[in-house]
């Protein structure tokens, strides 16, 4: 993992003492609410409903033990026992107190953790594959190239007050773990035909009230000139991004109004402007990050392993979980272990100060001391041994951390919703909740197979609604709940947006909604389809008659 | 009838006007008459207090079966606590007041917020 100079450290303290003095004279009325109000953003504290909630940047999603369980220390301490881990891999806590929040970041910072960038119209924490350095997939590890950004992201002068927020998605993986498509920028790390290692530049996807997906404007960046060309993008969108209207701010609309060629060419000219000696990562500095981010001290081990098969054969339950959620490690002898944060009556991506300490100490023990946070809002062991996934399984079971459901219909992404949320609409959690309720029944999960759930109680998309295979949306009608059901996207490799199924429904009739949309797609589906598969099949009709057929 | 809420600066928490003081309970909050104009000169009055709390605004409120509540699910969220964590929140202490919020139901408008558009 990457480390902290004694610059960094010497840097996040100062930040904290900054922070510290700025609460002061906030409190003592030295600075008024509407100058205090960027400050704090700048450290990740927003107001919200019940209490300021603080935002923890996770870079690329990645801890080890030490950090995590300084995120329990903080939960423990200063919250009411829990953290909320996000789509963006951070990590939320809901019940900070202003007056306290100065002591919570000297906490951070002396673990190597900020709020910095975690809100504010700058680079925000930029995501990576959850499973880099771990799976054979990839083509180069993603968390090299993610640290560089981190560094030349962090207070860039000329990108600290963008039009609007922008964020950076890196995966060198085919199959895409991090929604790259529908971000500001999506890196995906491809070889050419010659073996040279580049990038994929995807610009002008996102979310919101306008989703796109976003077009390639380049499709292979040589990977050195990275950061002279991300420059150029940003210098394009923070020259004509609409600063006039923050509906209209993120570079999507930019990228979709000038249109990808035009907007492709002019990056293009403001690229050739800047001199790669100066505006690109030195060889040395590379390698340098590439060397903390090295192979792990991993064994030689055999590709099976005895305890392992044992244990799936005389434990139905344990069998489950291996096929749900250990994924295959690059090195023989060893897994990837997906950790569900979305027990069925769980809030999803909840974790509680005791459940963060469990997967501190399996990290430690197990998994040569790395975690990470995916987009999906679940954790990961990156590096278990076959042989110890009994004794990690146990361990997660007596916690409540074994929920087999990785990928399938309860493996839902909610946002808070209007239950902590100061934007939200409508509430998000009770409805994810009740519907992991309804497909309760395991074997009924898998015979589903993968579907991805996606739920935002606005029009914002925090819960990435437009990249469910079924998103909802949680809208207000006239001050009650009402939820809009859409159906077909995807934030994966072969992402689309979906689109709405039909009228909007009060809350209690959305479980009956998705089991009708079940219920559909296993009666017509064909072979091995996935749900998605099966909706851009034969699309909407037949899920539309299921749901609204009581209404005719 | 209507009440008001801010959030109190040092700790966030949700509280009510009741008379120049702040408390935390909405069962106890100060009622004023929808065409009283103490209301709006209370809310001037908690804007000057900015080192006590944030953003003070007035809320449309109703009398229901169970007693007073606020118009909108939003206000009346915020006089409770998150649903999915029963026991945080001000929900938590129980009692009458607590029950007449969740008693309550159905909204007139969508944030209950009187001023949330200011047009000058």
């Amino acid at each position: 993992m990457y480390r902290y100079d004694a610059i960094d450290k010497e840097f996040l303290a100062d930040r904290a003492n900054e922070f510290r003095e700025q609460v002061g004279r906030r409190l003592s009325g030295a600075l008024t609410e509407d100058q205090f109000k960027p400050l704090r953003l700048m450290n990740g504290l927003y107001l919200q409903l019940h209490a300021y909630m603080l935002r923890v940047a996770i870079p690329y999603g990645s801890l080890d033990s030490r950090q995590m369980r300084r995120l329990a220390h903080i939960a423990r301490t200063w919250d009411k026992g829990y953290g909320h881990f996000t789509t963006r891999q951070n990590i939320q806590f809901n019940w900070i107190k202003l007056g306290q929040s100065p002591d919570i970041l000297d906490q951070l910072a002396e673990v190597d953790l900020h709020a910095i960038q975690t809100s504010g119209n700058c680079i925000r924490n930029t995501t990576a594959d959850p499973f880099a350095g771990a799976t054979a997939e990839e083509i180069d590890d993603p968390r090299v190239w993610s640290e560089l950004i981190r560094q030349w992201s962090t207070l860039h002068p000329e990108f600290s007050f963008l039009p609007r927020k922008f964020k950076i998605a890196v995966t060198a993986a085919a199959k895409d773990r991090t929604a790259a498509r529908v971000h500001d920028i999506g890196l995906v790390l491809r070889r050419n035909r010659d073996g040279e290692l580049g990038f994929e530049v995807i610009v002008g996807g996102g979310q919101g009230r306008t989703p796109y997906v976003g077009p390639t404007i380049r499709e292979h960046l040589p990977a050195g000139r990275l950061l002279s060309y991300l420059e150029a993008v940003l210098r394009v969108y923070n020259r004509h991004g609409r600063r006039d209207n923050i509906y209209k701010a993120r570079i999507k609309i930019l990228v979709a109004a000038l249109g990808r060629d035009e907007f492709a060419r002019q990056v293009e000219e403001e690229w050739s402007k800047l001199e790669s000696a100066l505006a690109d990562a030195p060889d040395t500095e590379l390698a340098r990050i590439r060397g903390a981010f090295a192979p792990l001290n991993f064994e030689t081990l055999p590709a099976t392993s005895a305890a392992f098969d044992a244990a799936k054969a005389g434990d139905p339950a344990f069998a489950r979980f291996a096929r749900n959620n250990v994924k295959p490690h690059k090195k023989s002898g060893y897994a990837i272990v997906e950790i569900s944060l979305k027990a069925h009556h769980a809030t999803p991506g909840d974790a509680s100060a005791d459940q963060m300490d469990v997967v501190a100490d399996l990290a430690g023990r197990f998994s040569l001391d790395d975690i990470r946070v995916t987009h999906e809002q679940n954790l990961v062991l990156p590096h278990v041994k076959l042989d110890d996934l009994p004794t990690v399984f146990a361990a997660l079971q007596a916690a409540g951390l074994a929920t087999p459901n990785i990928g399938l219909i309860s493996d839902i992404i909610a946002c808070p919703g209007l239950d902590y949320c100061a934007l939200a609409n409508a509430r998000a959690i009770p409805i994810a909740q009740s519907i992991a309720q309804r497909f309760e029944d395991a074997d009924r999960a898998e015979l589903i197979g993968e579907l991805k759930i996606k739920i935002s109680g606005c029009i914002n998309a925090c819960g990435h609604h437009h990249v469910g295979n079924i998103g909802i949306l949680g809208v207000d009608k006239k001050g009650e709940e009402f939820y809009q059901l859409s159906l077909g996207g995807s934030g994966q490799e072969d992402a689309s947006l979906a689109k709405i199924l039909g009228p909007g429904m009060t809350a209690e009739q959305v479980p009956d909604a998705i089991e009708a949309l079940v219920d559909t797609y296993l009666a017509i589906r064909e072979g091995e389809e996935r749900f998605l598969d099966t909706v851009r099949r034969v699309g909407f009709a037949p899920f539309k008659e299921a749901v609204y057929a009581d209404a005719h | 009838m209507k009440a008001i809420t801010a959030n109190r600066l040092i700790d966030g928490e949700v509280v009510f006007w009741k008379s120049g003081q702040w408390i935390e309970r909405f069962a106890e909050a100060e009622h004023f008459a929808d065409d009283d104009a103490a209301g709006p000169a209370a809310v001037e009055t908690a804007r000057g207090q900015s080192t006590v709390v944030v953003d003070p605004y007035l809320i449309d409120i109703v009398e229901a079966a169970g007693g007073w509540a606020p118009v909108s699910y939003r206000e009346r969220l915020r006089a409770l606590g998150p649903t999915n964590e029963p026991t945080h929140g001000k929900q938590a202490e129980g009692g009458a007041g607590v029950e007449a919020l969740l008693a309550a139901t159905g909204a007139a408008r969508s944030t209950g917020r009187v001023d949330l558009i200011r047009r000058k």
